[in-house]
């Protein structure tokens, strides 16, 4: 295996288990905020 | 037209109309402009990763750097996308905090808190046309008839209509909550493409056997200036009113700049596997099972839809479709603000309810989408028209924007409106004069006028325009300083 695709799949690894952390992280604070958006834009 | 299962359309009108759900989820929910405009300022780290990427990341970008991947190999990620992360580093690390200073609103906002009026009302109006929609709905129409085998209008029509309607309804908060889910769907498919072009071209290897060594040349075949000027185009996030936009719609500072951080090795990934995928398109001509017709620009999605199976080529034009939408609803909606929060408020009434301000930013998105529509079906030269909105944002914006934010002696009403009038009138100047006088090159995509002998191609206008506005700069300097 070259070094070209090591890199690649370490950018695979990054790009597809990265973007799903960060979407797991957003779906947990997207629940906060629609719950305030529900209770009364004050609480924003 | 790519041959697509029942299964591939079922996904691509799933994921249209979970859109449209997300906006008509949002549109009664504003109380303010404030929340309309920039979500309430309360975007988290994750929320600002997601939209950042989705936004900043169109199908220029997706067909447009795997352009010159395809002909060029790795030089376009070396080359091109990797400088590019630096300008995101000082943006993380020194702009963003300096923006975060005051309670701005906008890009145009700065303008008048440092220069007053009249330099706000110049980069409102470079602020909206550089916002136009007209690339994303051109890019529609292009995806509607290679990828759906529709009319490119009705396809401009048909998907930049449902981009722009849960963008009038929903506000920031659609924008923001659609793009978080069209980061992780443009990420996923891309990632997932990699395994399946590799299998369908039998392995990297034969990538390796089977390309030129010069497509392993980190600098390429491409002489040095030309690489300076595609990396000085990264210049342009240091005033994309987008990027802007969430960075004042923020948390806080340090919820930007981990955004930003972590961002650039998301932003590294994505380039550099659409980069080996356009370069597996090439292997795959090569080896004679694409054919040797494939354009370049189309290299990414012939070679993508040509190994995925049934359902994931679904997943991954639905995919395409979200790297436009989440494009195309951002800019509309900076558009939309310019007229109502930069314009309409401090020219005609500035005593404006929030409520007045929401309507008339959503008459002002309108505005932006139908001028949008008319450029895409007007013009041919997309590449171009591009190259002139962006020359017009940097050169009046950028000199004034950054000496407004750094230097504060600077701040002087006279020198900001100079630079920026200088910046935009120069520009419009020079491109006009390049596209009547110049010849248009296909083989550039670019129109070429020569100087003394030497060939000035149109993206190089930025290079004349921009010393143009800092010497407005300073002869506005000058002049205060006599006055005073």
């Amino acid at each position: 295996m070259s070094y070209w695709e090591i890199f690649t799949w370490l950018t695979v690894i990054m790009l597809g288990i990265g973007s799903i952390v960060v979407f797991m992280f957003f779906v947990k604070d997207i629940r906060h905020i629609l719950k305030k958006f529900k209770k009364g834009k004050n609480e924003l | 037209m790519y041959p697509l299962e029942i299964i591939d359309y079922i996904i691509v009108i799933v994921y249209l109309s979970g859109m449209i759900g997300v906006g008509l989820w949002f549109a009664k929910k504003h109380t303010d402009f404030e929340d309309f405009f920039l979500a309430g300022r309360s975007l988290t780290t994750p929320i600002l990763i997601t939209t950042l990427i989705s936004t900043y990341y169109g199908i220029d970008v997706l067909f447009g750097d795997t352009q010159l991947a395809f002909t060029d190999g790795v030089v376009a990620w070396f080359g091109y996308a990797r400088p590019t992360y630096a300008f995101f580093l000082i943006a993380a690390l020194l702009l963003a905090k300096r923006l975060r200073e005051n309670d701005f609103k906008s890009l145009p906002d700065i303008l008048y808190f440092y220069y007053g009026d009249n330099a706000r009302y110049v980069g409102a109006l470079t602020s909206f046309i550089y916002s136009l929609p007209a690339l994303s709905l051109y890019g529609f129409g292009m995806l509607a008839e290679v990828v759906l085998g529709l009319d490119p209008i009705i396809g401009m029509f048909v998907l930049g209509g449902i981009a722009l309607v849960y963008t009038l309804t929903g506000g920031f908060w659609a924008v923001a909550l659609t793009d978080s889910i069209q980061f992780v769907m443009m990420c996923i498919v891309i990632a997932i493409s990699f395994p399946f072009a590799m299998s369908f071209i039998g392995g990297f290897d034969s990538m390796i056997e089977l390309l030129p060594e010069s497509y392993f040349d980190t600098l390429g075949d491409l002489n040095i200036f030309l690489i300076i000027i595609y990396a000085s185009t990264g210049l342009s996030i240091l005033v994309e009113p987008t990027f802007y936009q969430r960075i004042f719609a923020a948390k806080s500072y340090k919820n930007v700049r981990n955004a930003l951080i972590i961002g650039i090795f998301i932003w590294g990934s994505y380039d550099w596997i659409i980069t080996v995928l356009a370069m597996s398109a090439k292997t795959a001509v090569i080896q004679g099972v694409l054919p040797s017709s494939v354009a370049p620009d189309a290299a990414l999605l012939t070679i993508v839809i040509a190994a995925l199976p049934a359902g994931i080529v679904g997943l991954f034009i639905a995919g395409v479709l979200s790297t436009e939408m989440s494009t195309l609803d951002s800019y509309c909606l900076v558009a939309g603000g310019n007229v109502s929060y930069d314009i309409y408020r401090p020219a005609f009434k500035p005593e404006v309810s929030d409520k007045e301000l929401i309507t008339v930013t959503r008459y002002g998105v309108l505005l932006s989408w139908i001028l949008g529509f008319g450029i895409a079906t007007a013009f041919q030269q997309m590449l171009g028209l591009w190259v002139f909105l962006s020359s017009i944002l940097i050169s009046s914006t950028l000199v004034p924007i950054l000496l407004g934010l750094y230097i504060k002696s600077f701040r002087k009403p006279l020198a900001g409106f100079i630079s920026s009038a200088s910046g935009l009138f120069s520009t419009v100047i020079l491109n006009i004069y390049i596209m009547l006088k110049g010849t248009f090159d296909p083989s550039e995509e670019t129109y070429i006028v020569t100087w003394f002998g030497i060939d000035f191609l149109q993206e190089f206008v930025m290079y004349i325009t921009v010393p143009i506005s800092l010497a407005g700069f300073f002869i506005g300097l000058l002049i205060e300083s006599r006055g005073d």
